[in-house]
């Protein structure tokens, strides 16, 4: 009775336990993706205030917890801020961000940081959960107010300074890259003008190689005909060389053949016992007789006589 | 007595966070349904024998990618500096495909396509399955580059599809790699019906010509001439074609026999156990089992569908200029797409069918090598008008 309480309570743990799902994956792969060092008219926080704010960027396909991670602008302490546990906002999903408020009111929530960021305290970096591996750093130009300084392409690419500000956003919100495809769909949104180039390119290929090869086929083949151009075959000569001549037709029914046979063989091997003589093959090392002393012989020898 | 008390509330708390850890604390419906597809995976590779060689390590992989964690340990496959991301490195920067290539080039004869260079033109009327799929996919309104990605699993050709979708669309390069094996696994069902449905009787008894033997000199241009021609016209293919005519080029000179050893034995093999383990851990429950999937899948069913379509109406085609005796058994039409040599197998088994003495394995074997480069200059071609 014991033992059945005790497998229930079990399960019954770990079927609640089954339910917190975590979704998230390796930390690094956040990025500091946006900075703004002077907000004065740009993204304002929950309490209705404006301050310097740091978006990170999850470059994963997987949710990422930031959880346990730190944020800082003094290298020499890098647990100056630890990103609060516990807290469902701190789950960044795949290719998305996270504002944080560089206000030094950590006591308004997750998303404030105890430290700012002015034209002195230029460096932000983001450090692991063990507070000492570097996950990413960036240390701002001085920018002008309501500019923000952006990766482009996002996460990835180069610092620069832009214009627009890009809070919770991708960065490539205002690029006017466009990308090939998103060109070409433009011309032909149902794809048949490709079908029709790639088609007519795949074949063009494809004949010049045919047509190549009909002409290569031509030319490899001659020294050998003169080759065979032997003074003259007799007629024994022209019905040995059909013999040899083996039609591809039977290769292929060979192949076959044997591929069905080894398929076959393979699904019976199990159920088959075979007994298989085990031989040593020969060696002078383990030979008695080079071991052993050779004992004088008398030769004698026989003469023939004549 | 206090002591002690923190020391069980300590206990537990230790005991309870190990249990988060634990795989069940962490399982999710998702994780719990794609270990089912990776056991089905397994099943159909070792009960039914479909690709044992691809299904065995994708199966398992999958099983591994979709174990649930508690991340940040370096464990998964998508988390930066594990030892499946470094494995996965191969696949995402479109590395271990090409390699592929050069054990398949290794291991290819191309003699039958040398034979009879016509053949070659079938393997391009039967890459009409990706571009067909291509356009299906644009109405359903993927991007021009997944939908790319995605029409590139028309070309029957596993390494292929990854190397493209690594470049155009990462983010589904799992579910297209897995669709990409998985129909190629069942060309055997998919293709005969098609087969029949578009031949009549009277073509499925079409008898060829043997094939006529190549000369060791012949055999030793092809991969030059092939590697000049194809990649002047299409240098975005240059990494698989390359390296496919390369390993060709190891095997026909005869030369370099134990080159051509390695790259057709113990390298494919390696490369083969890494990307199928890496490409099954990349299908985590949380990128793959999307609607984008399901779509995915519907979409690669369809491009294999109007892959045979395209070789077998060719061929119909091609025989309206052909003269009696010259005529091809539109049965190898379905060949064409590179599943070698399993779309060739299936022309012979079902010429076999109608004629149990007209053996079609060697001359669908031209249009099925024919395919691999045709699916290659394809993939080259979508990348530079898509990337």
């Amino acid at each position: 009775m014991m033992r059945r309480m005790k497998r229930l309570y079990l399960a019954t743990v770990l079927v609640v336990l089954s339910f917190v799902s975590v979704n998230a994956q390796s930390v690094y792969d956040l990025r500091i993706n946006e900075v703004m060092l002077f907000n004065k008219t740009n993204y304002i926080d929950s309490y209705g205030e404006r301050s310097a704010w740091i978006e990170l960027v999850n470059t994963g396909y997987n949710s990422i917890n930031v959880a346990g991670c730190y944020l800082t602008n003094d290298i020499s302490i890098p647990t100056k801020y630890r990103i609060p546990s516990a807290d469902p906002i701190t789950l960044i999903p795949q290719q998305q961000y996270l504002v944080f408020f560089a206000n030094g009111k950590s006591v308004h929530g997750t998303l404030h940081l105890n430290f700012t960021l002015d034209s002195t305290n230029r460096f932000i970096a983001l450090i692991a959960p063990d507070g000492r591996t570097l996950i990413d750093s960036i240390t701002l130009p001085i920018i002008d107010t309501d500019k923000s300084y952006v990766r482009l392409p996002n996460g990835t690419g180069k610092w620069q300074v832009s214009e627009l500000a890009t809070p919770n956003s991708t960065n490539e919100l205002f690029e006017t890259h466009v990308t090939a495809g998103q060109k070409f769909v433009k011309f032909d949104p149902y794809g048949f003008i490709m079908a029709f180039i790639a088609m007519s390119v795949v074949f063009t290929a494809l004949l010049v190689l045919y047509r190549l090869f009909k002409l290569t086929a031509r030319l490899a083949q001659k020294p050998i005909r003169i080759q065979f151009r032997k003074p003259k075959q007799t007629k024994l000569d022209m019905v040995e060389e059909k013999v040899e001549e083996i039609p591809g037709e039977v290769f292929a029914a060979i192949s076959a053949a044997l591929y069905f046979y080894e398929t076959e063989k393979h699904d019976q091997e199990s159920t088959v016992l075979t007994i298989e003589r085990v031989s040593r093959r020969y060696s002078p090392w383990s030979s008695k007789l080079y071991s052993l002393q050779q004992t004088p012989n008398r030769i004698v020898v026989h003469r023939k006589m004549n | 007595m206090e002591q002690s008390g923190s020391f069980f509330s300590f206990l537990l708390e230790n005991l309870t966070q190990f249990l988060s850890f634990t795989g069940f604390a962490n399982f999710t419906i998702g994780h719990g349904i794609m270990i089912v597809v990776g056991l089905l995976f397994i099943y159909l590779a070792i009960a039914k024998e479909f690709e044992p060689m691809l299904l065995v390590p994708i199966g398992f992989g999958i099983i591994v990618g979709n174990i649930p964690f508690t991340p940040g340990y370096q464990i998964g496959v998508y988390e930066s500096g594990s030892v499946l991301n470094y494995l996965y490195f191969g696949v995402l920067k479109g590395i271990y495909p090409p390699l592929i290539f050069l054990g398949i080039g290794a291991m290819t004869d191309f003699s039958a396509l040398i034979s009879n260079p016509k053949l070659m033109l079938i393997g391009a009327a039967a890459q009409l399955g990706i571009f067909g799929a291509y356009i299906l996919a644009l109405l359903l309104g993927f991007s021009p580059q997944e939908a790319g990605a995605i029409g590139i699993i028309g070309g029957a050709d596993g390494p292929t599809a990854i190397f493209l979708s690594s470049k155009l669309a990462p983010e589904l390069m799992g579910a297209i790699a897995i669709s990409a094996y998985s129909y190629m696994a069942l060309v055997p069902v998919i293709q005969p019906p098609v087969m029949k449905l578009l031949t009549t009787k009277k073509e499925r008894l079409i008898r060829m010509k043997p094939p006529r033997q190549v000369t060791k000199l012949e055999k030793i241009m092809f991969p030059i001439i092939g590697l000049l021609l194809t990649t002047f016209i299409v240098p975005s293919g240059l990494p698989l074609l390359g390296m496919l005519f390369f390993g060709n080029l190891l095997k026909e000179s005869t030369v370099t026999k134990r080159l051509a050893d390695t790259a057709k034995g113990p390298m494919i093999d390696i490369v083969t156990i890494l990307i199928g383990l890496t490409v099954g851990a990349s299908t985590q429950a949380t990128t793959f089992l999307t609607p984008k999937s399901v779509g995915i899948f519907a979409l690669g069913a369809a491009s294999f569908v109007v892959a045979t379509f395209g070789g077998v109406m060719f061929v119909k085609f091609l025989n309206l200029f052909l003269k009696e005796g010259n005529k091809i058994n539109p049965l190898i039409g379905n060949a064409g797409v590179s599943a070698v040599p399993d779309s060739a197998r299936v022309s012979q088994i079902v010429g076999l069918e109608y004629d149990k003495t007209n053996h079609l394995l060697m001359h669908a074997m031209g249009p099925n090598v024919a395919g691999v480069i045709g699916s290659a200059v394809a993939a080259g071609i979508l990348l530079s008008f898509l990337a």
